[in-house]
């Protein structure tokens, strides 16, 4: 018997960034990951530099690393922390619904052409996304003259 | 059983980070916002401002819950990603050791430097 | 009409014994009207190169087998007309997620294994009942509608091949068989949901699941699966704190006692021709 070597076909990490032509859900999912990354690395900056400027270092310092922060990458930085927050909380909301079976619908006996639970729930993801993209939007205008 | 209730708790900690986090962002940024619910903070990021909420009882609170609750769910979430990513017995022990080892540091560190201006 | 026109197929092919990596090949093929992926690839095993290795039964898509990657999106091919398709050339790849035997042949060994492990029967405290049974489990339609919907899973594997979990995490037991876990536990006659939680309440069983829906989207008899994942959850969420009426599963239809009573007509027979036939 001749013996073969199968191969490994696994999609990987790559499937976060391009899986294939699926619906818009399946990228909210890998984008809900993203954001989520985006802001823990955020949070431990944060965190970091906060404790060490305000708790060791004291007032003088702790004015130098804000005005060190002013300077327009950081505030395009700033910005982009908000977009992924107001995303991220908002479609965490919506999965905070539906992951509890709520918000979904019922089983229905499948009857072609099929549409699964999550397209018939189609309107409720866009308008969430509408709302997503109308607070970043707002707030946008806000950082753009200037922020605060 | 366990996991269940991990689960739940990452639900609920997100659901109130959700409303903490934007008044922080709120309180921090959007200087108008405030001032049409009726507060008045000038320059919130400055060392004055800062130091004032620091003294205040009730800011503090805020702040410790508010860093107890996100320092959970990130670490929650940083968790599944890598026992998807790295699946296998051995990671969830390790992991377990760093996540108790990096959440409570954090917190202590951030517990001690709200507590260190508290009674400055 | 029947226009005919020139498909051409790019097929993954892959050779265990070169071992050498997978590379696309190119075939032309003459699709009229109605023409399947399926009999695509069978004219060019036919017709062009008998090497190539595809799996393949009822053509009608029912016993799963020939599901694979068609243009970028898990199907089965029998079940796929090249004309909806809408392109012109057509590549055809091994599922995902799983490990490749040879071409287009996948090992889903992993699907049926994991499947196994969730306990997809009917487990009952009437044990002798269950060895032997002498009458049916009573069960009203409303109790029906809630798990008829993923009882239709033809164990395919192209929600495996979908979901992004299994496609990263390999000891995740994949939404074909959390949705028949809840088949099952969602059952009204089945009483054995604590039986299975212990292998589904994990991070590597209900909980690595992060309703993405591509599972759903890939399905071809409209299973749900996502839907069924996240019913499980609820079912396990409110069993663990102990909310919700708790369900009894459902009673054996007891023995019929008597004879229906005759109907008040007389008996009577056909007669051809003045004589009973």
């Amino acid at each position: 018997m001749r013996v073969g070597s199968p191969r490994e076909n696994y999609l990987g990490l790559r499937g976060w960034v391009w899986a294939g032509r699926y619906d818009i859900e399946r990228y909210l999912y890998s984008l809900h990951r993203i954001t989520g990354l985006g802001l823990v690395l955020y949070l431990f900056m944060h965190l970091t530099v906060m404790a060490i400027v305000r708790g060791i270092l004291g007032e003088g310092s702790y004015d130098d690393v804000i005005d060190f922060f002013e300077h327009p990458v950081f505030k395009v930085g700033e910005y982009a922390v908000f977009a992924a927050f107001v995303y991220h909380g908002l479609n965490g909301l919506r999965l905070i619904f539906q992951e509890l079976g709520f918000l979904l619908g019922k089983p229905k006996p499948p009857i072609y052409p099929f549409r699964d639970s999550l397209r018939r729930r189609r309107p409720l993801t866009l308008g969430m996304m509408g709302f997503v993209v109308v607070l970043a939007a707002f707030v946008l205008t806000d950082f753009a003259k200037g922020g605060p | 059983m366990r996991d269940t209730y991990l689960w739940l708790l990452q639900l609920v900690t997100g659901a109130i980070i959700a409303v903490f986090l934007a008044v922080h962002m709120v309180m921090m940024h959007l200087d108008n916002i405030v001032g049409f619910f009726g507060g008045h903070i000038s320059e919130p990021s400055s060392w004055s401002s800062m130091i004032d909420r620091a003294k205040e009882g009730w800011w503090l609170t805020f702040y410790i819950i508010f860093l107890a609750l996100v320092l959970y769910h990130a670490i929650y979430g940083l968790r599944g990603i890598v026992l998807e990513v790295i699946p296998s017995g051995r990671t969830e022990r390790v992991m377990t050791g760093m996540i108790w080892a990096v959440g409570l540091g954090a917190f202590a560190l951030g517990v001690y430097a709200s507590a260190h201006l508290f009674t400055r | 009409m029947d226009t005919v026109k020139q498909i051409r197929f790019r097929i993954q092919r892959y050779n265990p014994e070169d071992g050498a990596a997978p590379r696309l090949a190119e075939f032309v093929v003459p699709a009229p009207r109605g023409m399947t992926v399926l009999d695509g690839l069978f004219y060019i095993r036919d017709n062009l190169d008998s090497t190539l290795a595809v799996r393949s039964s009822c053509r009608m898509a029912i016993c799963g087998s020939c599901a694979m990657l068609i243009n970028d999106f898990p199907h089965l091919a029998c079940h796929t007309q090249i004309a909806e398709l809408e392109a012109d050339t057509i590549e055809v790849r091994p599922l995902p997620n799983f490990t490749i035997i040879k071409d287009l042949v996948v090992d889903l060994t992993p699907l049926f294994e994991k499947h196994t492990t969730t306990k997809p029967y009917f487990i009952r405290s009437e044990v002798e009942e269950m060895e032997n049974p002498t009458a049916e489990f009573l069960q009203t339609p409303e109790d029906l509608d809630a798990y008829l919907q993923f009882s239709y899973c033809i164990k395919c594997g192209l929600c495996m091949a979908a979901c992004p979990t299994v496609a990263t995490d390999r000891l995740f037991l994949g939404p074909q068989a959390l949705a028949q876990c809840y088949r099952y536990c969602g059952d009204s006659r089945d009483d054995g949901a604590n039986e299975r939680f212990p292998t589904v309440d994990r991070e590597h069983g209900m909980w690595g699941c992060h309703l993405a829906g591509a599972c759903s989207e890939a399905c071809p008899k409209g299973v749900d699966p996502a839907l069924a994942i996240q019913l499980l959850k609820r079912l396990r969420v409110s069993r663990a704190l102990g909310l919700g009426r708790k369900r009894r599963p459902t009673p054996l239809a007891s023995p019929p006692t008597a004879r229906q009573p005759k109907l008040p007509v007389p008996e009577f027979t056909v007669k051809v021709n003045g004589k009973p036939s």
